[in-house]
C-alpha cells in the first residue's frame, strides 16, 4: 500500500487568499493511503521542502503530492527533494490549485475550496499508481549551427567558436553582414556602421572554428537536441569561388541592369555582381533570374568557335574573369549543392526586413522622393548610389526640406500592432547627421510620441531639438504629390491643436520591422512558432528569452522581435551561451515521460505512425516478419497522440499510464 | 481654422527673437506640460498659457498671438522654472515674449495702468484712496517711499525713460 504525503501550499496569498487551505489539508487526511497531510505558507521555500524531507526520512511517506502552483516552474524543485532522500523522483505529483483554481475563481472562496479538494483527490489517486521511471542520456555532437549572418548571427557564431566549438554559419546572401552592413551610421554615438562591423565580419570569416556557408539556406532539419541532422543548400553561384578573387571585373563586364538589393532598390546592379564592397567573403555570383545569357551562353551549353576569329565565343563575364572562375559550358546544377552537417544546437538569427513603401497608398509611394528610412540610409552612405551625396532622387537636386514620418505600418491594426522600437532613434540619427552637414536644411519629424528607452538615447533626442530639428506630435495622414516633384505633407500638430501642411522635397517613412515573407517554411522545418506580432516566439518572455519550445534551438536578434544593435549583440551572446551549455555538458538528458510500444500487443496497423508530430514512430519488422511500431526515444516529446490513437492500447505514455489517468478521472467524477 | 503653411514662415527668426529677448530656453522645451500643470495663467483659463505659448513660438506663430493678453496674467511666481525638467526657464520665455509684445505696443490694458503708476509714483500698484484711510488711523498721508519723495520719482522716471521702455514713447 502506498504511503502518500499531501502538502498544501498557501503560495502567500495567491492560494491562501482564496482557498481555505486548512479545509483542504483536513480533507486530504481523510483520503485512502494518505499518511500525512500538512500545509505551509511557501512549500517551495527551504523550510517547506524540509518538511517533506523529514517525512520521507521518518518513513511516513513514499509518494508525494504537493498542492500548489504549476509543475512547469516548480516540479523540478520538488522532484529534487525526493531524489535527495533516495526516492525515485517520479514518485511525485503536483496538484495545481493556483493557476487552475485560486487565480480563476478569486471571487468564489467556497467554490474554489471545493475545487481544490477535487484537484487534490485526483492527484492522490494518480500518486497511488505512480511507477518509478529512469532518465536516459544521449551524447551531443560537438558543433553548432547559426542560421543568419547578420550582426546577431556573427556574434553568436564568434562566441560559440571562441568557446572552442565548431560552428556552421549559414547566410542566404553572398556575404555576411545583414542589414547592419547597409547602415550609414549607428545611434547614439554616430559611429560608422561599416567601420565597426567589417572587422567583426572578417574575424568571423577567418575564424578557424567557423565554417562560413554564404549564399546558402537551410533545406531540412531533423533530429533533436544534441543530434540535429541539417541539410544545407549551397545555392548555385555559377562562379567557381575557389578561383574567384573578388576583383569585380565580371560585374563591370555584365550588361544587365536589375534593382540592387544592397542599395534598397535605389540603383541597379549587374547580373554578375559582388554583394557590396566590404563583402565577406568577397566573391561574385551570377543571379540567373536576371542573367540574359549573352552570346547564347546558357549554362551547360557547348562552346561554339567563331568562324571569323577561330576563338571560342564566350559571354562578357567569362571573358572578363582574369581567374577563369566562370565557365558557362559546365552543366552546373541550378539547385546548387546539398551539404549534410550534424550539430548539437542551433541558433536562429534570421533577422528581419522593413516594409516597402508601396504598402502605404496614402503616402505617395509612387513619388521617387518618398523613401523608406533604409533607402535614406543608403542615400547618405558613402557606399550608396550617390556616393554619399544628399540628392533628391527625382532630379538629383539637394533638398531644402525633409519630413520624417514615424510609425508607418507599426502601432497600426491594419499592419502591425507592435512598436518597431528602433525607428524613433534611427530617424533622429538621420536628422541629426543631415542637420550637422546641412544646417540650412529644414527638418520636420512627425511622431505620435518619441520613444528613447536606452543608454544616452533621450539625450540624443533632446540635442536634436536644440539643433533646430522640428519635432511635431501627431501622425501624418497623407501626402499629396505637387508640381516640380514637391510633396505636401498633411499633418497635425497636437501641441498647437492645429492642422499643418508642409511642402517638402523629400519624405522619409519609418516603415515597420517584420519577418521576411519566406520565413514560415524555415519555422516549420525547425518546429518553431510565431508570436502575435509575427516574430519567432521565445519560450518565456522574461525568463527564457533566447530559448524556444524546441530544445536545443535558440533565438537571437530581430527574428525574435525588433531591437537595436546593442540589444541584438547582447541577445546574440546570450543565445550563444545557452547553445553552448549542451555542448559543454557533452550529453543531454532524455525525459522518461515518453511513449513506448508494447510489441506483444502491437498489431502493426500503422495508425500511429503518420500521427506523430515529431516523426518519432517507424514501423520495423520483427523476426516473425510482422511489421510493428517502434518509438525513437530521443525524438518522442511525450505528447500522447499515439497512445490515445492506438486501437490495441499497445502504447503506454510513461508517467501518464492508463490506470493512472483512469484513477484520476474516477476521483474527479465520483 | 484654415491649415497654416508652416514652410512659408521663418520659425528660426521667431525663435532667435525670443532668445534675444531673454528666452534662450525656448529650443529646449519638449512640450511636456509640467509648467502648465502649476501655472496660475493656465488655471485661470487664459488661452495662451506657458506650454502653448512656447509651442506657438517654436513653430513661428508670432503675428497671430502678438495681441494676446494671456502673458500679462503671469504672476512671476516662477513655479514653472522650478519644475521644468528641461531647465527651459519658462518664466523667462514668457517675459521675453512680453518684451516683444511691449515693443509692438501690444501691452494689455491690465498692465498699462500699473506701468503708468510705476512711472508716476515708483509703485506699480498705488491707490490715491489710501490717503484718507492712513490719516484716519493717525499715519502720515503719504508713506515714506518714492510716493512722498519727488527726487526719488525723478530718478525712477529717468531710469524708465532711458531704458527700452522709454523708446516706446508712452511716458
Amino acid at each position: 500500500m502506498a504511503k502518500v504525503g499531501v502538502y498544501v501550499c498557501h503560495c502567500g496569498s495567491n492560494i491562501g487568499g482564496v482557498v481555505d487551505v486548512e479545509t483542504v489539508r483536513k480533507h486530504a487526511e481523510t483520503l485512502d493511503d494518505v499518511t500525512v497531510s500538512r500545509e505551509n505558507l511557501f512549500m517551495c521555500s527551504d523550510p517547506g521542502q524540509e518538511i517533506i524531507r523529514q517525512d520521507i526520512r521518518d518513513g511516513l511517506v513514499d509518494k508525494v503530492v504537493v498542492a500548489a502552483c504549476t509543475p512547469r516552474t516548480h516540479e523540478p524543485i520538488f522532484r529534487k527533494v525526493l531524489e535527495g532522500e533516495g526516492l525515485n523522483k517520479f514518485f511525485f505529483e503536483m496538484a495545481n490549485i493556483r493557476d487552475q483554481d485560486s487565480w480563476v475563481h478569486a471571487h468564489d472562496h467556497d467554490g474554489a475550496t471545493a475545487k481544490a479538494q477535487k484537484i487534490v483527490d485526483s492527484a492522490v489517486a494518480k500518486a497511488k499508481h505512480l511507477m518509478p521511471l529512469e532518465e536516459k542520456y544521449v551524447d551531443v555532437t560537438q558543433a553548432a549551427l547559426v542560421i543568419g549572418g547578420g550582426v546577431a548571427g556573427i556574434f553568436s557564431a564568434l562566441e560559440l567558436a571562441n568557446m572552442g566549438n565548431k560552428v556552421y554559419l549559414v547566410e542566404k546572401d553572398p556575404s555576411i553582414g545583414g542589414v547592419m552592413a547597409q547602415l550609414d551610421k549607428t545611434f547614439p554615438t554616430n559611429d560608422c556602421s561599416a567601420c565597426i562591423l567589417t572587422p567583426v565580419m572578417v574575424e568571423a570569416g577567418t575564424h578557424p572554428n567557423i565554417e562560413m556557408l554564404t549564399y546558402a539556406e537551410v533545406d531540412a532539419v531533423e533530429g533533436y537536441i544534441g543530434n540535429f541532422d541539417v541539410k544545407i543548400r549551397k545555392k548555385q553561384s555559377y562562379i567557381d569561388w575557389k578561383k574567384c578573387t573578388g576583383c569585380g571585373d565580371c560585374a563591370d563586364a555584365c550588361p544587365v541592369r536589375t534593382p540592387n538589393e544592397y542599395n534598397a532598390g535605389l540603383d541597379n546592379r549587374s547580373a554578375a555582381y559582388i554583394h557590396f564592397p566590404q563583402a565577406v567573403p568577397k566573391k561574385a555570383v551570377i543571379d540567373m533570374e536576371s542573367c540574359i545569357n549573352c552570346g547564347g551562353r546558357k549554362i551547360g551549353s557547348e562552346t561554339r568557335i567563331s568562324k571569323k576569329t577561330g576563338k571560342p565565343i564566350l559571354a562578357p563575364c567569362e571573358r572578363a574573369c582574369p581567374a577563369e572562375a566562370i565557365d558557362r559550358s559546365k552543366p552546373l546544377d541550378p539547385q546548387g549543392e546539398i551539404l549534410d552537417v550534424k550539430v548539437g544546437t542551433i541558433v536562429v538569427a534570421t533577422g528581419y526586413k522593413v516594409m516597402e513603401k508601396d504598402n502605404f497608398k496614402s503616402l505617395a509611394p509612387d513619388s521617387p522622393n518618398v523613401l523608406t528610412a533604409l533607402q535614406l540610409e543608403r542615400l547618405i552612405s558613402a557606399t550608396g548610389p550617390t556616393g554619399g551625396k544628399f540628392l533628391r532622387p527625382s532630379d538629383n537636386v539637394k533638398p531644402k526640406t525633409i519630413n520624417f514620418l514615424s510609425c508607418i505600418g507599426s502601432r497600426d491594426e491594419r499592419y502591425h500592432t507592435h512598436c518597431s522600437r528602433v525607428c524613433c532613434m534611427y530617424m533622429i540619427k538621420q536628422a541629426k547627421l543631415l542637420k550637422e552637414k546641412y544646417p540650412d536644411l529644414q527638418i520636420y519629424m512627425h511622431f505620435m510620441d518619441v520613444r528613447t528607452p536606452g543608454k544616452d538615447f533621450d539625450e540624443y533626442y533632446t540635442s536634436a531639438l536644440e539643433m533646430g530639428i522640428k519635432i511635431i506630435r501627431g501622425r501624418v495622414g497623407g501626402i499629396d504629390m505637387l508640381l516640380e516633384d514637391k510633396l505636401k505633407v498633411m499633418a497635425y500638430d497636437a501641441d498647437l491643436a492645429q492642422n499643418i501642411e508642409i511642402d517638402s522635397d523629400l519624405v522619409v517613412l519609418a516603415t515597420a520591422i517584420e519577418l521576411q515573407d519566406d520565413i514560415k517554411p524555415l519555422a516549420q522545418k525547425l518546429s518553431l512558432t510565431l508570436d502575435g506580432s509575427g516574430f519567432f516566439k521565445e519560450l518565456h518572455p522574461k525568463l527564457k528569452p533566447v530559448e524556444t519550445p524546441v530544445e536545443g534551438v535558440f533565438l537571437a536578434g530581430c527574428c525574435q522581435g525588433p531591437k537595436d544593435i546593442p540589444d541584438t549583440v547582447a541577445q546574440a551572446k546570450g543565445a550563444a551561451a545557452a547553445a553552448a551549455v549542451p555542448l559543454a555538458q557533452g550529453r543531454v538528458k532524455i525525459d522518461p515521460t515518453i511513449s513506448e510500444v508494447n510489441r506483444d500487443k502491437c498489431s502493426g496497423c500503422g495508425i500511429c505512425e503518420p500521427l506523430c508530430p515529431y516523426g518519432a514512430i517507424t514501423m520495423t519488422k520483427d523476426a516473425d516478419n510482422h511489421s510493428r511500431a517502434i518509438i525513437e526515444m530521443t525524438q518522442c516529446k511525450g505528447c500522447g497522440v499515439c497512445t490515445t490513437a492506438c486501437p490495441s492500447a499497445a502504447i503506454e505514455l510513461h508517467g501518464y499510464s492508463e490506470n493512472q489517468i483512469m484513477a484520476q478521472i474516477e476521483a474527479l467524477t465520483l | 481654422m484654415a491649415a497654416l503653411n508652416l514652410s512659408t514662415m521663418s520659425q528660426e527668426e521667431v525663435i532667435q527673437a525670443v532668445v534675444d529677448h531673454g528666452g534662450e530656453g525656448i529650443t529646449r522645451c519638449i512640450q511636456c506640460n509640467a509648467c502648465a500643470s502649476v501655472c496660475p495663467v493656465a488655471k485661470a483659463g487664459f488661452p495662451l498659457f506657458g506650454r502653448l505659448l512656447f509651442r506657438k513660438l517654436q513653430t513661428g506663430h508670432y503675428e497671430e498671438i502678438i495681441e494676446d493678453p494671456s502673458s500679462w496674467a503671469c504672476q512671476a511666481c516662477n513655479r514653472c522654472t522650478e519644475i521644468c525638467p528641461r531647465d527651459a526657464r519658462p518664466f523667462e520665455i514668457v517675459f521675453a515674449f512680453r518684451r516683444m509684445q511691449a515693443e509692438e505696443l501690444a501691452i494689455s490694458t491690465s498692465a498699462f495702468t500699473p506701468l503708468m503708476n510705476l512711472h508716476a509714483t515708483g509703485h506699480a500698484v498705488y491707490a490715491d484712496s489710501a490717503k484718507e484711510l492712513r490719516q484716519s488711523v493717525g499715519l502720515p498721508e503719504l508713506p515714506e517711499t518714492s510716493v512722498a519723495d519727488e527726487k526719488a520719482q525723478q530718478e525712477i522716471q529717468t531710469l524708465l525713460e532711458n531704458g527700452p521702455m522709454g523708446e516706446l514713447g508712452i511716458f
